[in-house]
């Protein structure tokens, strides 16, 4: 078997070149897929109308909308040169009320389209194709729609109804956009202090007597802006840039301070179970409830939806403590406490939470952790402390008197309590020991936060904020160091828990990396380290 | 240093016999290789990674490998896409986070440490050597050089020493083997200043593997990979973004490679065109061939019992014998075919 090796060497190298080359020809298909050029825009609408009639015969229609309006302003036309009105409004569909049948809508696209093109281009002016089919049927699509949402938030519901406001009376015409829907005489009606959000009854889809949101927010925002820009009114755009491009939607307008939306809603709120049974000297609880201000939370969101996310009842109606029906079974400790759902209490906290300014200490918490039960009574507080029995009949009366107990401001222990220089040297082989300028790190993560209410009052205790970096181990004015849990790496009795070295870089640097310190920039060693001299 | 005959066999026996060999060579091959109970691995961790090269500079102390072109502490190397090479068993490559410009994402390569290596199983003469400690080793002394373990790792990791003249070898990561039998840990994870680097046995890595991603969902993208990447790796990875966006294939699937290579052989007639994929599968079938002959043994020895009939034992060992020598028969006539192939292919490049 002497003569195997080179023999086998000879193979193999044929094999592999072989081998090689074939793996080679991939590359030609990634050049031709970047040749294809792509344009971006918020105005792309995909015609696919023939669907209701079944499966589409060629692939759908790419249509740009602002390109056609366009156009057609440029030859003295307006929307009714495509779109046909109904009640005195347009309709959406294309040259037609109503999809009859399938030839029929085929027809009237072809012939209004095509016949367009056609009229135009025979006057000199570019226009659409005209005959051969996969100019308006691409096969592929080659245009990105940045199609935005637009949200409809406190300032431009603030700015539609000052727009709207009757000048003699100087009231808002709330009746204009909120309405109600009478079963009975199948009518719309207007009903006062139950407005809500649109999205309350027109959901995704359309359904029997309700049009989508989508259709129900282009048939009445853009007739509205339209009528008004006819008359030369200043109004809101007409042009589907306009509400979803996201540069256009920088340029709106926004108030700072909006005024309170009044619709009978409590200033503060008592958020807590029912109990049972008569109750003469006083309201009586099973457990500690939650005081709620209402009316800053109004502030600290952009919409109402954001909590009230089916209606605008409080919370308990559908919530009840059991679980219900209306709520889904979600009970109302469920609905305040899960840390996945925005509209939660402890969702929404949670999310403030990623702020950079908490996140510095609230990052490393993990998600699913539970709050020590300490904190439950930060929200859950005795209503009955300083409440005289007699008086407080009122919830929200005691909610307001509870929450005006409330210490806000952000606390920690004297200066001269906390060592101002920690010196690490336990991993000084290479590098000399690292002096962390203690004191100073803590007055920066206190300065982060003095302005928060929020996290005022949940570290109003001196020990909370040191419970950033001396976490797990109980709030004192002397904690242990960090040696005294971690320390070799990768010990299979407690797997995670990291070593000592380990344990500092990922807190320092963790910590840096969300507040987005200067140093250290790049992650050499030396930025941090000095080389010890040899 | 010669090959043995039993492998050289095996080897020309997948180009033979493969056809007749085909079948019971697949149905034995569906029972997946779950790795060593025990053995040990590293769970690279990127979101902790601060592309430091810390790692790359402790592999190459313990390996004792040529100095770099550029120092450990030049971080500019990051910002090219570099691959493992014979003279760093390693390398940390940068790339841009999507998510967030001023974080970019850095990405530690070496060797995963397949279950089933599909470069051992590309190995002919059996270089490759996963032992139970979870390491997949290399033996130079039995390798001829062929190269097939670079076209058949997935992962794209052997690298050859093609500057060495006259005993060039196959370099690539061994978890720091003869380390790890002492006690130490390898060098990069030694090195490694975050801990981005874990290192434990499998299963335990992936317990904390999975409790970062449940403590953690926003961090991390919720797979494990490496779990069951081509049958499983050693090697595992958490990573804060799509696995794509770092280079990292996903295209892989679960199955191990000689299992793979083994549905080939069972499929496909034998021209010898096929040759590369065949041998693939020879690391596979030599495993196969003595669980085959390990069955064989148990079911005679459990007839000869039951019947307790010397004469029915002697008929049993006649009919294996004589199935044995057809067999040889068959495979040294394959043999010859297949030399005579190759000393004709020589003979033509040499005109
Ligand atoms: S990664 Fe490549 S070289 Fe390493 S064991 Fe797997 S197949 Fe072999
Ligand atoms: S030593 Fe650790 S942190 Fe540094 S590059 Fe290697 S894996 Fe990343």
């Amino acid at each position: 078997m002497k003569t195997a090796r080179p023999l086998l060497r000879q193979v193999g190298i044929l094999v592999a070149v072989a081998l090689f080359s074939i793996t080679g020809l991939g590359a030609q298909g990634v050049q031709k897929l970047l040749e294809g050029s792509e344009e971006i825009r918020a105005d792309i609408i995909p015609i696919d109308s023939m669907r209701v009639f079944g499966r589409l015969e060629r692939p759908e229609v790419v249509f740009l909308h602002d390109k056609h309006t366009d156009a057609i302003e440029k030859q003295n036309k307006d929307c009714q040169a495509c779109h046909q009105m109904e009640n005195n409004r347009l309709v959406p569909k294309f040259k037609r009320l109503k999809d009859t049948d399938k030839q029929a809508v085929m027809d009237i696209y072809h012939t209004n389209c095509i016949g367009c093109h056609k009229e135009t281009s025979a006057t000199g002016k570019k226009a659409g194709p005209i005959e051969t089919c996969g100019e308006c049927h691409p096969k592929k699509n080659l245009l990105i729609s940045s199609r935005q949402p637009i949200s409809f938030d406190h300032s431009l519901h603030y700015r539609h109804a000052e727009a709207n406001k009757d000048q003699r009376t100087n009231k808002g015409d709330c009746a204009l956009c909120h309405h109600e829907y009478n079963e009975k005489t199948k009518k719309l009606f207007y009903a006062k202090e139950k407005e809500g959000s649109c999205r309350y009854c027109h959901k995704k889809t359309t359904e029997e007597n309700r049009s989508s949101m989508k259709l129900a927010s282009h048939d009445a925002c853009i007739d509205c802006h339209r009528k008004k820009v006819a008359v030369k009114i200043e109004s809101g755009p007409v042009k589907c840039m306009g509400c979803h491009d996201h540069e256009m939607q920088k340029k709106i307008e926004k108030i700072e301070v909006v005024p309170r939306m009044e619709r009978k809603q409590p200033d503060f709120v008592l958020i807590r179970v029912k109990t049972p049974g008569p109750n003469k000297e006083g309201p009586s609880f099973r457990m500690n409830p939650a005081p709620f201000n209402h009316k800053a939370h109004e502030t600290y969101n952009n919409t109402c939806i954001v909590c009230h996310h089916e209606s605008l009842q409080s919370c308990v109606q559908c919530h009840t403590s059991e679980g219900a029906k209306e709520g889904k079974f979600i009970k109302l400790e469920s609905a305040m406490h899960l840390k996945a759902k925005e509209q939660s209490c402890l969702g929404c906290h949670e999310t403030n939470q990623r702020k950079p300014e908490c996140a510095a200490c609230h990052a490393f918490l993990a998600k699913d952790r539970r709050p020590e039960s300490t904190t439950c009574q930060l929200c859950h507080m005795n209503p009955l402390s300083g409440v005289s029995k007699n008086i407080a009949q009122d919830e929200r009366q005691i909610a307001e008197m509870l929450l005006n107990s409330r210490k806000t401001k952000v606390l920690t222990y004297n200066a001269e309590d906390i060592p101002e220089k920690v010196v690490i040297k336990a991993l000084s082989e290479k590098y000399e020991a690292v002096e962390l300028p203690h004191r100073k790190i803590i007055h920066t993560l206190l300065n982060n936060i003095k302005d928060s209410k929020l996290a005022g009052y949940y570290h109003s205790d001196q020990g909370t904020i040191c419970q950033g970096c001396h976490h797990n181990s109980p709030v004192a004015k002397k904690p242990p160091n960090c040696g005294s849990c971690h320390g070799k790496p990768f010990d299979e009795s407690n797997a995670f828990r990291p070593g000592l070295m380990g344990a500092f870089h990922q807190q320092c640097m963790g910590c840096h990396q969300v507040l987005k310190l200067v140093k250290p920039t790049s992650t050499g060693c030396t930025d941090c380290h000095k080389l010890k001299r040899v | 240093m010669s090959i043995s005959r039993r492998k050289f066999i095996g080897w020309m026996s997948a180009a033979g016999l493969g056809a007749t060999f085909g079948k019971s060579a697949h149905a034995a091959a569906n029972k997946q290789f779950k790795g060593y109970p025990d053995s040990v691995g590293v769970l690279f961790d990127n979101v902790l990674c601060i592309g430091c090269r810390n790692c790359e500079a402790g592999c190459n102390k313990v390996n004792e490998l040529p100095p770099p072109s550029q120092p450990f502490d030049d971080l500019s190397v990051l910002a090219k896409k570099r691959r493992t090479s014979s003279k760093a068993y390693t390398v940390v490559n940068r790339y841009e986070n999507t998510h967030s410009k001023k974080s970019p994402i850095f990405r530690k390569i070496q060797c995963n440490h397949c279950l089933e290596p599909a470069c051992a199983s590309a190995c002919f003469v059996r270089a490759f050597t996963k032992t139970k400690e979870g390491a997949v080793v290399y033996d130079a002394s039995v390798c001829v050089g062929c190269r097939y373990c670079m076209i058949a790792c997935p992962f794209e990791i052997p690298a050859y020493e093609y500057d060495e003249p006259l005993t060039p070898r196959i370099r690539k990561c061994t978890m720091c083997h003869p380390r790890v039998i002492e006690g130490k840990l390898p060098g990069c994870v030694e090195a490694c200043p975050t801990e981005s680097l874990t290192f434990g046995k499998r299963k335990d890595l992936i317990n904390i593997a999975r409790e970062r991603i449940k403590k953690f969902p926003d961090r991390y993208v919720d797979h494990i990979y490496g779990e069951h990447e081509m049958g499983g790796t050693n090697w595992l990875y958490l990573s804060g973004a799509p696995y794509k966006e770092i280079g990292m294939r996903e295209d892989l699937g679960t199955v191990p490679a000689p299992e793979l290579t083994a549905g080939v052989l069972g499929a496909v007639p034998i021209v010898v065109g096929l040759w590369p994929v065949l041998l693939t599968g020879v690391y596979a079938m030599t495993k196969r061939k003595e669980q085959i002959a390990q069955k064989e043994k148990e079911q005679a020895v459990f007839h000869a019992l039951q019947k307790a009939d010397a004469a029915a034992q002697l008929k049993l060992s006649e009919a294996l014998t004589k199935a044995q020598k057809e067999k040889e028969v068959a495979i040294q006539k394959e043999v010859k075919k297949a030399l005579a192939e190759v000393q004709k292919v020589q003979k033509e490049e040499g005109s």
